[in-house]
Parts: structure tokens; C-alpha cells; sequence
């Protein structure tokens, strides 16, 4: 095993092996019978709470809800995964999907129609990634995509009417916008090394008709033809011949975009969607009711306005599934908070209302409360036709995370000019063949 | 000489000019010394009076033009005990929708970090003040090996002890307690604090202790009476390490805690970077309260902070 192959998720599984054996005699549910545990990170912890008090009143059943931050989330619920702690319900992101599945940590709910029910009204987007191995394995939490999101002030004042449908009409508009002053780097890329990262890559490398991996999982990033290539060598001209990217960017994280470009120092920007609540939020943006969505533009003669997509979803441990009585609360936990309420979607409706993440619930889009909400701060019409366009990121695998490691150093550096676009995708490529072949 | 005198003079003035130049330099680069050390505290200080609006303009407003309590309102919002649909945004006084849900949290997990890092400093010197007079005042058989065996512990790497300790703490049934933090940083802290002290006292001449028992006193009165008036600059350095390590410690907490019952302080403000909408200006509040116990403990032992830190680091 070489040093870097040696993850924090080995060392984690190296070490439960060894204190398994001392730990072994004493090793059963402490709570066994008791309470629902419910584990998520920490977000919309006042939303959930209410939910969750609403959810004991009606059903009579307890819950110990317990969260920690996100960043931190995966390495927590591994160690609590393998020390065998109790948990019954939990949050999981998209991206850890096959690496819990396949190691025992998640059980498939094909079984409880109850849940599987709401597939009709989900989008085919949400419903895909929740699938492993041809088994479902939850039930929405939330769901949104990269979104391109543009100053409309900053573009009326540079006297462009309409914001860009090609990526080479944001070089010509970045160029005109910087010409007359008003933003030194117009586009805003936050290509930190950061959980965002991947979303910001595959959001170009989607528009530009590419792929990293194709239809058989072997990678397809490095191929001359594809779009991660051309979407690459758009970021390294951007930076280096049209310098309208900063060079920092490979050290800006998305929170630190979102408030840049919330202080108006840009034109366009790649940022999640549900940012544009903030960003049209006066108390805490000073481009408010200024920040626009449009489609993500097209790259190259391949390309689409097709963007990343992601997902939360609420999954259930074996330790549930294999009791009746708890599976069957667990499943009424699930429905609660990713299904409908007192016949409707509570949950997913307070969330958004409250924070602006978004839903793949289809049949909201028509709820007129909902479609209100929505047009005080976005386009609607925008949004349900960018969602339709969303895509899963193609890189999710259970050795996604050291992948990502090197794919991402790959991109900073060829950003930086010190390798080709050419280079860091075959750099890339060929970790992504080498973890394959290793399972 | 009447040519010496005005070289004497021109010299003279020369030499004072010279001496104000440096004078000058010194005060100079010693403003910009205390501006860069100093910046970052008067930028977290002053933000956290700012709105999430203010915060990002650009230029920075170094003094707040709008100033704002309500970060600190937040903090200072008595906890909720029941959140419904009606009081779900209730910890958000600005209506702003972006001050997190776990604002409340933040004073309960101050005094959970407060009782932990006590409690690790006090039992820190319970233990580590006799190990350490033991071991470089008593010579017995295996003497060095134990002192070896104490430092190695240090050498493996937190992450590799995460689930071990995990196993531990469950079985023991102490998840989600204050307990389970203060034993495994007890752990973690320890080894250090007995290497610190030990390299004190061996530097401390043997005749003290020969002298101490010659008129009498116990081992235990010897390391009352003589050692530890005699090694407080390493008794300082131990409280402050112990202290700060457990203060700043996020791994295990992160492990081990699950709700604010037991949560300490890093694990929440980390929480506030989680959310759906995050707030610079109240994470930068929740930074200005976090820093105030460090700082007073930092005043309080400032005149052995020095020779503390350096304690141990030569031997005597």
C-alpha cells in the first residue's frame, strides 16, 4: 500500500479492527428499543426541531436528534458507523452514497412503498442518485445545482442588455465590463480545494458537453475531444490571457465568493442557486434584488446549458431496518420530513421559504405559494428549466474523496500555468483508472 | 584644534541625527509589527459590531459606520426549550433569516469548554506534578523506560485513536457527556505535562530534596514544600497547555458530543459555518467571545509565561 493511498478512511477502519477485539464482550445497542436517533449536520437545526416536535405530537413516537457540522459530518458518522453507535435515521450527501452503501452503513428501502410512493412526484435527477446497485436508499432532503448567476446592474451600466448564453460571450462581455472599470475580474470562480470544488468543476465541464467518466465508470476526463479538456483551458485563458478570473481563485472557497460577489465586485459567477436568497437579501448583500440567474452558458461547439446537480437524502441504518417496529418509525420519520406531512410537503416548503434550498418535489413548482416565494428574489422559469437540465456529477464512487484530492491539485496547478490542461487531465484520469482497478 | 572643533560638532550632530534616524526606524517598524499582530483582532472585534451588509464593503470599514449588537443579542437570547413551526426563527432578532439556529447555543458551550478545560488542568497537575517528581527525583529500576513510554504515546496520531477511544467511551456509556472529554484529553495531555515538568525538576539540584528529607519531610511534603513553589513557571506552562488544548480541541469533541448538552465550543462555531445562510459578522462575534477566557488566563500568568514556555525545553 503506498503512503498515499493510506486515507483517513483506512486509518478510521485499521483502527475499529484493532479495539474491536477489546471492545468486542460489551459491544451492544446501549439504546436498544429506545428513541429514534436522528443524525444530520448542522443546518436549519431550528427547522428540523420544529418539524421534529410536530412529528412527536403526532405520532407519539420520541426522537433524539443530534448534528455536527457538515464539514466534519462523513468522518463523524464513519466513526460512529463502526464504534456501532446508535443511529437510525441520518442525512446523507449523494457523494457518500456508494462508499455507505457498500460497506453496510445504509439499507435499501425498496421495501417500504411508502417512501418509494413519492418517486413519482421526484425528479428523475433526485430519484437516479439515490439508486446504488439498482437499490433505492432514501428519501429527499434537499436538492439544487450550480447556478450562473450575473450583477444586473454591473451589466446594464457596461451597456450589455442580456446576460451571456456562450461561455465566449462571458469573455467578450468580462472584457468590456473590465474596459470600463467596473470590476477588475468581472467572473467569479471559486476553485479553492474545498467540498464545493467538484460542483464548480463539473458545473463547466457539463456546459462544455463533457464528462470525466463515461457510461462504463473508466474515466473519459483526459479524452481531446470531451469537454473537461475545453472547459479547463477556458478557466486557464480566463486567468492568464483575458485576466478576468483572478489568480486567487484557486484559493477562493465559496463562502468567500458568495460574499465577494454579494459586495458587488463581479459581473457573472458560478454559485450554488439557493445563494440567490442571500444575495437579493439587503441585510446581508449590498446587490440586492440585483442578482440574476440565468442559464449556464454553452462551451464549444458540444456544448449545452446543462449543469451539476446534488442531493441530500434521508437514509436509514440496518440497525433500523432490522427491527420491524423501529424500521417502521423510521420510516415514518423519513416520510415526516422528506414526504408529506398532514398531507403536504411541510418540510420541504418551511426549507425553502425559510433558507431558499431547493426541492425535487415536481409538483411544487405549481404550488402558487411556493411560485410567490420564488419570484422575489429569482426566475422561476429559469430555475425549473435549469433544474430539468441538472445532472449528477459522474465521479461519485466509493474512492471519490482521494480522486478528488489529486484531480483537484491537477486543476489548480494548470490554472496556475504550471502544467497543460492536457497534463492535469491525464494526471487525473490516471488516478481515476488506478483507484478503480483497486475497488 | 579650531578645525577639530567644528568636525567635532559636525560630528556630533551627525551622530545625534543618526541616533534619531534609528530611533525613528525602531518606533516605525515596531507600529507595523503591532498593526500586523494587532489587525486581525481589531478587524474580528469591529466586524462583529458590523451587519452582514457592512462587512463586505469594500473599501473594509475598519470602524463600523452602522454599529450592531445583534450578533451579540443572539448569543445572549435565552435558549429555547420548545422550537415549533411559530418560534422556529425566534433566535434571529434581525429577521434577516441569516443569524444561524444554534446562536443560542454558543454560552452553553462556553461553559461546557470552561468545565472541561478546568477540570483537565486541574487533574493535569493532581497527576502529572508527583509523575514528575517521581520520575527525576526517585531512581528506580525502569525509570527511563517509563519516561519513554509516557512520550510515546504521544507520537501516534489523534486520528488513529479516534475509534479506540470511541469503543472506550461507549462501553463506558458516556457518549454525549463532559465526562468522555475530559478523560480523553486527560489522556492526550498528560505525557506532555509529566515531560514538561520532569525536565524542570531534574534541573532543580538534588541536594533540595536530600535537604527537605534530611529535616524531616515526607517525599509528599518535599514536593509541596520545595518543588513546587520552586517550578511554578512550569506549573504555568502546564496550565496553559492543558488549558489551551483542551479549549481548542475539536476532533474528539467532535466524536464524542452530540448535542449541546455536551457540545464545546469549537464544535458549535464550527456549526455555524454549516448552515444554509452563514454570517461572517456573527461567527467574528462568536470569535470575539471565544478568545476572552485564553486572553485572561494569558494576563493572569503573563510575568511566567516566558520562562514557562521555555521550561523544559534545557535541561538545568
Amino acid at each position: 500500500m503506498s503512503a498515499s493511498s493510506l486515507s483517513r478512511r483506512a486509518v478510521l477502519k485499521s483502527a475499529a479492527a484493532l479495539a474491536a477485539s477489546a471492545a468486542a464482550p460489551g459491544a451492544v445497542f446501549a439504546q436498544s428499543g429506545g428513541p429514534l436517533a436522528f443524525a444530520t449536520w448542522s443546518a436549519a437545526v431550528d427547522q428540523v426541531k420544529s418539524h421534529l416536535a410536530a412529528f412527536e405530537k403526532a405520532t407519539g413516537l420520541k426522537v433524539d436528534y443530534s448534528n455536527s457540522p457538515w464539514a466534519q459530518y462523513r468522518e463523524a458518522m464513519i466513526t460512529k458507523f463502526v464504534g456501532k453507535a446508535p443511529v437510525d435515521v441520518l442525512w446523507v450527501s449523494d457523494s457518500w452514497l456508494p462508499e455507505f452503501a457498500d460497506a453496510g452503513w445504509l439499507a435499501p428501502v425498496d421495501g417500504y412503498k411508502t417512501l418509494t410512493a413519492y418517486n413519482a412526484d421526484t425528479d428523475a435527477f433526485s430519484v437516479d442518485s439515490m439508486m446504488h446497485k439498482g437499490k433505492q436508499y432514501g428519501i429527499t432532503y434537499y436538492t439544487d445545482f450550480m447556478g450562473f448567476i450575473y450583477n444586473e446592474d454591473m451589466l446594464q451600466k457596461a451597456g450589455i442588455a442580456a446576460p451571456p448564453t456562450t461561455w465566449a460571450e462571458v469573455v467578450e462581455m468580462s472584457k468590456t465590463i473590465k474596459a470600463k472599470g467596473l470590476s477588475e475580474y468581472p467572473m467569479l470562480l471559486s476553485m479553492a480545494q474545498e467540498s464545493w470544488l467538484i460542483e464548480f468543476m463539473a458545473a463547466l465541464v457539463y456546459s462544455h458537453g463533457g464528462r470525466f467518466t463515461d457510461d462504463k465508470g473508466a474515466a473519459a476526463m483526459q479524452s481531446a475531444e470531451g469537454g473537461a479538456v475545453a472547459a479547463l483551458q477556458w478557466i486557464i485563458d480566463a486567468v492568464q490571457k483575458h485576466k478576468i478570473v483572478s489568480p486567487a481563485c484557486v484559493e477562493t472557497g465559496e463562502l468567500a465568493g458568495l460574499k465577494a460577489f454579494g459586495a458587488g465586485q463581479h459581473a457573472f459567477g458560478l454559485i450554488p442557486k439557493y445563494r440567490l436568497r442571500t444575495l437579493n437579501d439587503p441585510a446581508q448583500s449590498q446587490i440586492a434584488g440585483k442578482a440574476q440567474i440565468a442559464l449556464m452558458p454553452k462551451g464549444g461547439p458540444k456544448g449545452t446549458h446543462a449543469t451539476v446537480g446534488w442531493m441530500r437524502f434521508y437514509g436509514m441504518t440496518p440497525r433500523a431496518a432490522a427491527d420491524p417496529a423501529r424500521a417502521e418509525a423510521a420510516v415514518k420519520l423519513m416520510e415526516w420530513f422528506g414526504g408529506k406531512a398532514n398531507g403536504e410537503y411541510t418540510f420541504q416548503k418551511m426549507l425553502f421559504k425559510d433558507v431558499g434550498a431547493g426541492f425535487g418535489v415536481k409538483s411544487l413548482f405549481q404550488d402558487p405559494e411556493m411560485r410567490a416565494a420564488y419570484a422575489k428574489y429569482g426566475d422561476i422559469k429559469v430555475i425549473e428549466a435549469q433544474t430539468a437540465l441538472a445532472k449528477k456529477k459522474d465521479v461519485i464512487a466509493p474512492w471519490f474523496g482521494e480522486w478528488n484530492d489529486v484531480n483537484g491539485a491537477a486543476w489548480q496547478q494548470a490554472i496556475g500555468g504550471k502544467i497543460t490542461a492536457e497534463e492535469a487531465l491525464k494526471r487525473s484520469a490516471a488516478k481515476w483508472d488506478q483507484l478503480k482497478k483497486q475497488g | 584644534m579650531s578645525a577639530a572643533g567644528p568636525a567635532g560638532a559636525t560630528g556630533h550632530v551627525a551622530g545625534e541625527r543618526h541616533r534619531r534616524l534609528r530611533i525613528a526606524a525602531l518606533w516605525i517598524a515596531s507600529l507595523i509589527f503591532v498593526g500586523y499582530v494587532t489587525a486581525p483582532l481589531v478587524w474580528l472585534v469591529s466586524s462583529s459590531f458590523q451587519s452582514e451588509r457592512e462587512i463586505t464593503s469594500k473599501p473594509p470599514h475598519w470602524i463600523p459606520h452602522e454599529p450592531t449588537v445583534q450578533n451579540f443579542a443572539a448569543i445572549f437570547a435565552a435558549p429555547k426549550k420548545d422550537v415549533t413551526y411559530e418560534t422556529r426563527r425566534a433566535a434571529d432578532p434581525a429577521s434577516g433569516g441569516f443569524i444561524p439556529s444554534t446562536a443560542a447555543n454558543l454560552l452553553p458551550a462556553m461553559a461546557n469548554s470552561l468545565i472541561v478545560a478546568i477540570s483537565v488542568v486541574i487533574l493535569n497537575l493532581l497527576v502529572a506534578i508527583p509523575a514528575a517528581y517521581a520520575l527525576a527525583k526517585i531512581r528506580f529500576r525502569g525509570r527511563d523506560a517509563s519516561i519513554y513510554a509516557i512520550l510515546t504515546t504521544r507520537v501516534i496520531p489523534d486520528i488513529a485513536l479516534v475509534v479506540p477511544f470511541f469503543l472506550f467511551i461507549r462501553n463506558l456509556g458516556l457518549l454525549d457527556t463532559l465526562a468522555s472529554l475530559i478523560i480523553t484529553y486527560l489522556a492526550v495531555t498528560v505525557p506532555f505535562s509529566v515531560f514538561i515538568l520532569t525536565n524542570y525538576f531534574e534541573g532543580l539540584p538534588d541536594e533540595l530534596d536530600k535537604a527537605a528529607r534530611v529535616d524531616g519531610c515526607s517525599r509528599l511534603q518535599t514536593l509541596l514544600h520545595v518543588y513546587v513553589p520552586l517550578s511554578l513557571p512550569a506549573i504555568v506552562a502546564v496550565i496553559l497547555f492543558a488549558f489551551l488544548a483542551s479549549w481548542n480541541e475539536f476532533l474528539l469533541a467532535l466524536m464524542f458530543t452530540q448535542t449541546p448538552n455536551s457540545q464545546t465550543l469549537p464544535i458549535i462555531v464550527a456549526s455555524f459555518t454549516s448552515d444554509f445562510t452563514i454570517s461572517f459578522s456573527f461567527i467574528n462575534a462568536a470569535g470575539v467571545l471565544a478568545i476572552i477566557p485564553p486572553v485572561l488566563i494569558a494576563l493572569l500568568f503573563e510575568r511566567y509565561l516566558v520562562s514557562g514556555l521555555t521550561a523544559g525545553a534545557v535541561k538545568g
